[in-house]
């Protein structure tokens, strides 16, 4: 392709005719130069698909008045108490699929000091601490924090499922499905949970995303980022003592 | 004995086909790579079904170094919690020059309240405009800003010197005794203020009249008080309590919608 051979062996040659080279470009300096531009380029960039999560937390500002923030009512709110468990190198512990293992502490209303529930029994208390993680998968549709979750929003995530249906049929497009979703979250008519997200000393960054996912993914709004009190980790150090297999105490790494 | 003749084959291999693949592979690299920015440290941000986009403009990244996860290191936590600042402007106000603007801003705020007065020169400017990550106290910008672009660089990947990362401590008066990182935060806000004040009175508008008009000419002030300017990366396993710092800091100034970035969860 490169070489052009021009040879005309047949007729005679003329005289005064020009002599006829073969022309050959040869391209491998080419190639090798592609190549290492193509290395350049391809450590340079980056594949990793970056995306962002919108976060509004209230002000510090304290001249604000006492009517002008929300206030939510504690009997109706799900606190979340976020744990992270690490492993003797004072790393984050991972399971089989490199996922870290985050643990959730969650009570629901006022908590409730004077019941201890036992994990994997039957709930007695809904006031006291239980435990749960975020992926729980025995194939059995979803269970762990986002089914908890889902329950307790469950008219607006029924409608929620109706309309994301209605735009899976073509029936609305997404333009329309994204607004009748927000109106569907926020509908006055429709019971909306609050949730206390509070992430515990050994929580990570990672587990707070985690928790705020499982909110959008249920399309809770209403939530607040707290620290714990000295009630909470009563609560859990007593959840502890009733269920020692599970090695909820330990010191804090951090 | 009759001679056996050896024919004489070419040893050229036509390389016009592989050159077409590989120009044809370049270009593809060059339209869809976005670069990597300079980062003294690599973060591994925690993934989320959030689908949004980080925004290419107005933008300010707060990086918060994660500890270091070899298990041989006697002390991971000494890296830990370290925090960078990178300005990102747009057509409007480039990064340059937000840089600039904000290093000015910046220092007068911190000079007011300090003995110790940090004095700009004008290498020390372009050495900041010209570095896309940096963090640093206030009480070594001078020594650290003198240094060669490339000596700066090099000293902003040892996280363990104390020279490097913003101070940033509990203060939580806005009127108060800024910390370094409020400084800052108070220096770009300070910039979009004044820079939305320009922008109204340049096209002649009324503030609180003409809003669509302004919001559109401004868009430094707006992505930063809409919750869009304002962006922590930090890694998954870096303790709350240290992002949780940096949430508070901006909570006092006013900042207290920024977005977190993600990686896009790839199961579900």
């Amino acid at each position: 392709m490169a070489q052009i051979e021009q040879s005309d062996k047949g007729g005679k040659k003329k005289k005064g005719a020009q002599k006829k080279v073969a022309i050959h470009v040869d391209f491998t300096p080419m190639v090798d130069m592609n190549m290492l531009l193509i290395t350049f380029f391809m450590l340079c960039t980056t594949m990793i698909q970056s995306r962002t999560m919108q976060i509004i937390l209230p002000s510090n500002d304290k001249n604000i008045k006492e009517e002008q923030k929300t206030q939510a009512d504690a009997k109706e709110a799900i606190t979340l108490i976020l744990d992270t468990e690490y492993d003797s190198h004072n790393q984050p512990l991972k399971d089989a699929n490199g996922n870290t293992m985050h643990r959730i502490f969650y009570y629901e209303g006022m908590p409730d000091s004077t019941t201890v529930n036992i994990a994997g029994q039957k709930v007695n208390s809904k006031g006291a601490i239980q435990l749960e993680r975020f992926f729980v998968e025995d194939g059995a549709g979803n269970k762990g924090i986002r089914a908890i979750l889902r329950d307790r929003h469950k008219e607006a995530m029924d409608k929620y499922d109706e309309l994301k249906n209605q735009w899976r049929n073509k029936e609305i497009n997404k333009a329309q499905f994204d607004s009748l979703a927000k109106l569907n979250a926020t509908d006055e008519n429709l019971k909306h949970p609050v949730v206390i997200i509070k992430p515990g000393p050994n929580a990570t960054y990672e587990s707070l995303i985690y928790a705020i996912d499982e909110l959008n993914l249920n399309q809770i709004r209403r939530y607040s980022i707290q620290h714990p009190d000295k009630t909470d980790s009563m609560l859990i150090r007593n959840f502890g003592k009733a269920n020692p297999t599970l090695n909820v105490e330990r010191p804090n790494v951090r | 004995m009759g001679k056996v003749k050896i024919k004489k084959k070419s040893t050229l291999i036509d390389m016009t086909a592989m050159s077409d693949v590989t120009v044809l592979l370049l270009t593809f690299f060059m339209l869809t790579s976005t670069f990597l920015t300079k980062e003294p440290t690599t973060v591994m941000t925690p993934s989320s079904v959030s689908e949004e986009m980080i925004p290419a403009k107005d933008l300010v990244t707060v990086l918060v170094s994660s500890a270091d996860k070899n298990v041989n290191n006697p002390d991971p936590l000494a890296v830990e919690g370290k925090i960078f600042l990178a300005f990102t402007g747009d057509s409007v106000i480039p990064s340059e020059a937000i840089r600039e603007q904000v290093l000015t801003k910046a220092v007068a705020k911190y000079n007011e309240k300090h003995k110790n007065k940090v004095t700009l020169t004008p290498k020390m400017v372009s050495n900041f405009k010209k570095s896309n990550m940096l963090g640093m106290p206030f009480k070594d910008m001078e020594e650290i800003l003198n240094m060669e672009t490339t000596e700066i660089d090099k000293l902003m990947t040892e996280l363990s010197n104390p020279k490097v990362g913003i101070p940033i401590n509990g203060n939580k008066e806005k009127d108060g005794n800024l910390n370094d990182f409020q400084v800052w935060m108070w220096a770009l806000s300070s910039v979009a203020t004044d820079s939305r004040k320009e922008a109204i009175e340049n096209a002649g508008l009324v503030d609180g009249v003409d809003v669509q008009k302004i919001r559109e000419l401004d868009i430094l002030y707006n992505s930063l008080y809409q919750g869009r300017g304002v962006s922590i990366k930090a890694d998954r396993d870096t303790p709350f309590g240290k992002i949780n710092e940096v949430f508070d800091n901006l909570q006092t100034m006013g900042l207290n919608k920024f977005t977190l970035q993600t990686a896009l969860k790839t199961e579900e």
